[in-house]
């Protein structure tokens, strides 16, 4: 591995920028995608940061269930960004097409389309599996994965009714 | 102006449309064919107050197409509807009446097919770029099952397959 | 960006930084000013209502809830109304006044979200960090009384799932104190700091008759001082017994939305209270039949952004025959490019969001058609592009290959 490859690699496990991309969701993911970048869960402290454009991304985070109408958007997006890049299907539409599979303009999940390196399930995802999932590809993906995102520094969180409801997400 | 004095005035001016109330609040008139619709929406609008285009319904009637305005007065909600044939779905647009129900329209013409005309030039709505011309998806006969979405056809086996609902 | 007749049209979206959803945007320029809008959506048609014709109504219930995952108890609500009126049940005293609760903790969490992504829009992310913190308070109630953040599954038909526990109700009530302190510093502020005055008063004009004239809803509408809000039109369910106050504003512009949302959360709050104190005891929900009588029915709720209407037509089995669905951001849109036009480039994404845009919920069964697109190259052909145009000075770099990261 060159120097270069070497330094990429660095910089995308210390502060890997994510870029989000909206397929055909019901919305309810994509809220939690912002939730998480807001004080509570605060992606940013692992020196996560969401960017505009995909060619400043590492990470792009796909929600929804891929509507015919976004599948040549997503790809083109998926085209745009440099490599190493990584894909994260958020929630369970993006990760098999969901309850609208089967929908006359739904393509399905997102791999139906794009290559996909983690996957999310939950109706909607909470934000502590997000972040405990980017954290999770970085370490498994990019060489020498260390560094600052520990587990013990997984987003700890601040209320108790928590515990209770963990696991009990999405008992639909 | 009440659902029972809309009732009164629709049904005295056009014996044809039926109006019915259900529920408070709401008044029904029966199914007509476009020129009688057009009539009774005009009146609704200019004589008796419902200038508030809310939405379209489209349902497939069998043979035919039916096509549900749905106007308000701000407070009751009036269903004026027509009907037309699935082989001739020959209607008007209703954008020089009701503005705000264009985009419901262009979903009458892209979901069920309708020959609208005198609608506004503009891109289609909402079916995806590539979709083929002729499917109509909210048709009962159409049978998601057997679009194929990589070719972008509809590929029914011999016979025509059956309707799904 | 393209020249047309000395105009710059730009196309904004699909996918936007400030868009959180698909939906793209031809503005045609002159100089800084918007003089042509036209909004294209369709991004996130998915197809529900053919869907909603091939399962049975409580399956539908689920689909109906991921309409939209912001006003998912709006959109069920509507959705058990039709179902419920249908069937001739009635929904026990407790149930309605469960729903209420929920409802409204709903528009506060989906006020709180509008408030920030707007203050994220014209550059106060100060606003925006404090609102979804206060949200994420919002947001546990729910999911203490749904066990879900987001889409909790609270109603069902003939009742609600999911039944108020005394420790919750008195939590539920701290929130809502903590919470309206907070509120009335955000309208403190909404009154007093001169940036967010300046920022948002005098655009997105939208006056009472142009309001009636493109039939808006909601706070779009209410911020013209039209007193559209069906919780008092046509009182449902709870609030035939608990009277709302209604929030109007003269100010026809995105501050007057803003002022309106902040208001509407403080009266959200004060109803709460009143239906954890007034909570009648009782059963919370009767049995549901399976199959529907024949029939058709048109229902309209009031949804955090506006007027919810749902039509919905049975055959007497246990599928529907047809369901529609009339988002309220549906309504709204005819008056956006009128909104837009003359008015700066810079307050485009305010304006846009001021109407609180949720392209889901249009979109359900939706596309207007991409004409930026034609300008968009995919990465093949931008590479063949610029392959093309070297050679064409003499230098011929398609021996050069791309070099792969390794994957996984």
């Amino acid at each position: 591995m060159g120097l270069v490859d070497k330094a990429i690699a660095w910089g995308g496990r210390n502060s890997p920028w994510i870029i989000h991309f909206n397929a055909g969701a019901c919305n309810g993911c994509d809220i939690e995608v912002v939730d998480a970048l807001t004080p509570r869960f605060d992606l940013e402290r692992l020196g996560i940061l969401q960017q505009g454009s995909p060619r400043h991304a590492d990470v792009l985070v796909v929600t929804g269930a891929v509507t015919l109408q976004t599948r040549e958007r997503l790809k083109e997006i998926y085209d745009q960004m440099s490599t190493p890049k990584f894909v994260v299907a958020v929630g369970t539409c993006a990760c098999s097409g969901g309850i609208f599979d089967g929908c006359y303009c739904v393509t399905g999940g997102v791999d139906a389309v794009i290559p996909v390196d983690a996957y999310i399930p939950g109706c909607a995802v909470r934000p502590e599996a997000i972040i405990h999932a980017v954290d999770a590809l970085l370490k498994a993906k990019l060489p020498k994965a260390a560094g600052r995102l520990k587990k013990d520094k997984k987003a700890k969180p601040d209320r108790k009714e928590d515990a209770a409801h963990d696991g009990a997400g999405n008992d639909q | 102006m009440t659902e029972q004095e809309t009732i009164n005035r629709l049904n005295a001016q056009f014996p044809f449309a039926r109006a019915v109330s259900p529920r408070r609040m709401r008044v029904f008139t029966d199914f007509m064919p476009p020129r009688q619709f057009e009539a009774v929406l005009r009146f609704a609008r200019d004589e008796l107050g419902y200038g508030k285009g809310e939405h379209i319904v489209g349902t497939d009637e069998g043979e035919d197409l039916g096509f549900s305005y749905i106007v308000s007065n701000g407070e009751t909600l009036l269903v004026i509807r027509e009907k037309v044939p699935k082989a001739d779905p020959r209607v008007r647009s209703q954008y020089a009446l009701y503005p705000s129900l264009l985009m419901h329209e262009r979903e009458l013409v892209d979901l069920f097919g309708a020959d609208m005309r005198e609608l506004p030039p503009g891109p289609s709505y909402p079916l995806p770029d590539g979709w083929p011309k002729g499917e109509y998806p909210l048709r009962k006969e159409w049978n998601p099952a057997y679009f194929n979405k990589n070719t972008m056809r509809y590929e029914p086996p011999e016979g025509g397959g059956e309707a799904k609902t | 960006m393209s020249e047309r007749d000395g105009k710059f049209v730009l196309p904004i979206g699909p996918q936007h930084p400030s868009l959180k959803e698909p939906c793209s945007f031809k503005i045609t320029l002159d100089g800084e000013v918007v003089e042509k809008a036209v909004v294209e959506i369709g991004y996130n048609h998915r197809g529900l209502e053919k869907a909603c014709e091939s399962r049975t109504f409580v399956q539908d219930l689920y689909i109906i809830e991921r309409v939209c995952g912001i006003c998912s108890h709006a959109h069920t609500s509507a959705f058990c109304r039709c179902v419920e009126e249908m069937c001739g049940l009635l929904v026990p005293r407790r149930a309605e006044y469960i729903r209420g609760i929920v409802g409204e903790l709903e528009r506060l969490h989906s006020h709180l979200l509008w408030l920030g992504v707007a203050a994220h829009e014209i550059g106060f992310d100060t606003l925006f960090m404090y609102t979804w913190r206060d949200r994420e308070r919002v947001l546990d109630m729910l999911a203490a009384i749904g066990g879900n953040r987001i889409n909790y599954g609270v109603n069902t038909f003939g009742g609600v799932r999911r039944d108020l526990e005394p420790e919750l109700i008195a939590e539920i009530g701290r929130v809502m104190d903590a919470l309206e302190e907070k509120l009335k510093y955000y309208f403190e502020l909404a009154l007093v700091e001169p940036a967010l005055i300046g920022r948002l008063s005098g655009i997105g004009i939208l006056r009472p008759e142009d309001v009636r004239r493109f039939s808006a809803v909601g706070p779009v509408a209410r911020a013209a001082g039209i007193m559209d809000d069906t919780r008092i039109i046509e009182p449902y369910g709870v609030f035939r017994e608990i009277a709302v106050n209604g929030v109007t504003d003269d100010h026809c512009d995105v501050y007057g939305r803003t002022i309106v949302r902040v208001k509407e959360m403080l009266e959200s709050v004060r109803l709460i209270r009143v239906m954890l104190r007034e909570l009648p005891d009782g059963p919370i929900s009767v049995k549901a039949p399976r199959r529907v009588p024949a029939g058709e029915i048109l229902i309209r709720v009031e949804a955090p952004r506006g007027e919810d209407i749902h039509y919905v037509r049975s055959t007497g089995g246990d599928m529907p025959d047809r369901v529609r669905v009339r988002a309220p951001t549906e309504a709204n849109w005819h008056g956006m490019s009128y909104m837009l036009e003359g008015f700066h480039l810079a307050d485009v994404p305010i304006i846009i969001a001021a109407i609180d845009p949720c392209y889901s919920c249009t979109d359900r069964a939706v596309r207007l058609t991409d004409a930026g697109g034609s300008s968009l190259h995919a990465w093949e052909e931008l590479r063949r592009l610029g392959i093309e145009r070297y050679q064409s000075l003499g230098i011929d770099p398609s021996g050069i290959r791309l070099r792969e990261f390794p994957r996984g």
